[in-house]
């Protein structure tokens, strides 16, 4: 028997009051655990997505798109010439491979989603390439060859071999074969199809107009340079390093970590009254008892652990509670938002939550130290008080 | 040779309620020896409780000594008062005082927990002790399971554990019939015979100071007699 013991025994011994106690941090830990888990998921995605448009260097777009989701392949460009592409490969020594693309949106199927033409053979230098699942990559010469992503190909239901209707709207398509199926692990990319950039450019009537440039250097320690210079060059574009990506990137995650951390330590602020307000009450409660511990030789400092230690209870069983529940909830996550996406496929924002160790201990110790913090002034009342008094108490 | 146990030199205490003062002890001269059971008599206010208090070290004194075992209690710092209490001094109170939510045997091993008693000898020591006041079968429930009789045999188990040289009693019979007093009484009477216990027992009870070895009368603060 302990402070533990003491202090589990007056838990259990007002279950409602525990409950409810407990029930405020464990919403606060679960948003915690789940928003970690999102950003975690975030982090991932991006990570991935740069990944994704693979070893080019630079990207080259209509500098007219402002946006920054632009900037992230979210929605297709405002389209610019073709032959900056050329321009770009013929002015600049330091500049090993150029391939333009044109991603518009379009329908698959009746399915939307984005379509993206691409010259394979420049594709390929710059990026290293689709990761081809099964199939092949976009065969030179067959116009109407078109590659799916893994998620848009289940979706539909397609296989290798199979025709389907690909165009711009649902009313206009044409019938592609389907020679090959990628995967890059993100959603974005694995909803979308691949197919010849002349094709694409013919099919949304663009002639000689392109999205986006990208752009692979010689060597690493040119890339400043050669940016400078396609900027220089052409007017009216965009340029992008990756190095620029990685850092918008990760400016961008860490701007929403702080907002989640904000979110989440609210929600625990606001738990955190519920404890106080529960450990008063149990002192209050307890008062009596408290004076006789003392008067039968318990120091303040056991009077302020053994309250401490109630405190840690409802803490700990939060977190632990809170956890259960924020896993739960991540893995949920997906189910409930591809439920509300389902069909609007140009929606790419299916971030997977991302449950790791470190995010369930971050959860778990804040949920633990909001606790503790709580019951603090609470416990430190407790063992200030006048035996004499505390004994005297109704 | 009877020796000296508690010994007060013109003890006073003076409550402040607002901006009055009220006196509760004026001037108290008490000498107790080893193996008395000291009766405090005197009807309500009149500084029983108070007086138990100062002697059992939970409350410090206006003015005056209070030496138990020849330690002078006003020298000592809170922590160290706790010590004290938890080595010589067990309390019984009016209302027993047990702890909810522990069973009778978790009740008597509090202060060998607070002493850092190793938890076996812990749960043997506490379980003699709940034989020695008969309540052997009753140790594995819980306060609101027992009657006042055995609940106030429970605290007195609780008051014995680490073997204090005094035990004080404030009103123990109390909230109790006339008959569980008296059986309460015998049992106080046995271990005092038998273990040659102390004991300091307020009270404005006939049947508890007629088992008293002496009785203080008390009145407005004072000793009578």
């Amino acid at each position: 028997m302990s402070s533990w013991t003491i202090g589990f025994r007056s838990l259990k011994r007002r279950r409602l009051r525990t409950g409810l106690t407990v029930s405020g941090i464990v919403v606060g830990v679960a948003l915690m655990a789940v928003l970690l888990a999102l950003l975690q998921g975030m982090n991932v995605q991006f990570t991935e997505m740069l990944r994704g448009i693979g070893g080019a260097d630079i990207t080259v777009y209509n500098a007219t798109t402002p946006t920054r989701e632009r900037e992230f392949m979210i929605q297709p460009y405002d389209t610019t010439n073709q032959s900056y592409a050329d321009i770009i490969k013929n002015n600049i020594s330091e500049v090993y491979a150029v391939s333009p693309t044109l991603a518009v949106n379009g329908v698959v199927n009746g399915t939307q989603c984005t379509i993206t033409g691409i010259e394979p053979d420049t594709y390929d230098a710059v990026t290293g390439g689709l990761n081809i699942m099964s199939g092949t990559s976009l065969p030179e010469g067959e116009e109407h060859a078109v590659v799916l992503g893994k998620v848009l190909s289940d979706s539909l239901g397609a296989s290798i071999g199979d025709a389907v209707s690909v165009g711009t709207t649902t009313t206009e398509t044409q019938s592609f074969i389907v020679v090959g199926i990628f995967e890059t692990g993100m959603s974005f990319f694995d909803r979308s199809c691949y197919i010849h950039l002349d094709v694409a450019q013919n099919l949304t009537e663009k002639h000689g107009l392109i999205s986006t440039i990208l752009v692979k250097c010689t060597n690493p320690d040119v890339v400043d340079y050669v940016a400078n210079t396609i900027q220089i060059l052409i007017e009216g574009v965009r340029v992008v390093t990756q190095k620029i990506l990685v850092q918008q990137v990760s400016q961008i995650t860490n701007t929403l970590g702080v907002f989640i951390g904000a979110i989440g330590i609210v929600a625990l602020i606001a738990g955190s009254f519920g404890v106080m307000n529960t450990m008063a009450m149990s002192v209050f409660e307890r008062t009596r008892e408290i004076g006789v511990l003392k008067a039968i030789g318990a120091r303040n400092s056991t009077i302020l652990k053994m309250f401490l230690a109630e405190a840690s209870l409802i803490g700990i069983l939060s977190g632990v509670i809170g956890c259960i529940i924020g896993v739960i909830a991540a893995f949920a996550f997906p189910i409930f938002s591809r439920v509300a996406t389902r069909g609007s496929a140009g929606i790419p924002l299916l971030v997977t939550p991302v449950v790791t160790p470190t995010i369930l201990g971050i959860a778990l110790a804040l949920g633990l130290t909001v606790s503790i913090l709580a019951g603090l002034y609470p416990a430190w009342r407790a063992a200030r008080m006048k035996t004499v008094e505390a004994l005297r108490h109704a | 040779m009877p020796e000296t146990i508690v010994e007060t030199a013109d003890l006073t205490k003076v409550y402040k309620r607002g901006k009055v003062d009220v006196p509760a002890l004026r001037g108290v001269d008490i000498k107790i020896r080893k193996g008395e059971i000291i009766c405090i008599a005197g009807p309500s206010g009149s500084g029983k409780t108070t007086l138990l208090n100062l002697i059992g070290g939970i409350d410090t004194p206006t003015t005056g000594k209070v030496f138990v075992n020849e330690v002078d209690l006003t020298t000592l710092g809170e922590t160290e008062l706790a010590d004290f209490r938890l080595k010589n001094v067990g309390f019984v109170f009016q209302f027993y005082n047990l702890i909810p939510t522990l069973t009778a045997l978790e009740n008597v091993e509090i202060p060998l927990v607070l002493a850092k008693v190793p938890k076996k000898d812990r749960i043997s020591r506490a379980s003699e002790l709940l034989e020695l006041v008969g309540l052997k079968h009753r140790m594995l429930h819980k306060p609101d399971e027992l009657s006042g009789g055995e609940q106030q045999r429970v605290a007195i188990a609780r008051a014995l554990a680490n073997n204090p040289s005094l035990v004080l009693a404030d009103e123990p019979t109390g909230d109790l019939d006339s008959e569980t007093a008296t059986a309460l009484m015998d049992l106080v009477e046995d271990l005092n015979k038998v273990r040659n216990q102390n004991f300091i027992i307020s009270t404005h009870d006939p049947l508890v100071m007629q088992r008293g070895t002496r009785v203080y009368t008390i009145k407005d603060g004072k000793i009578e007699k």
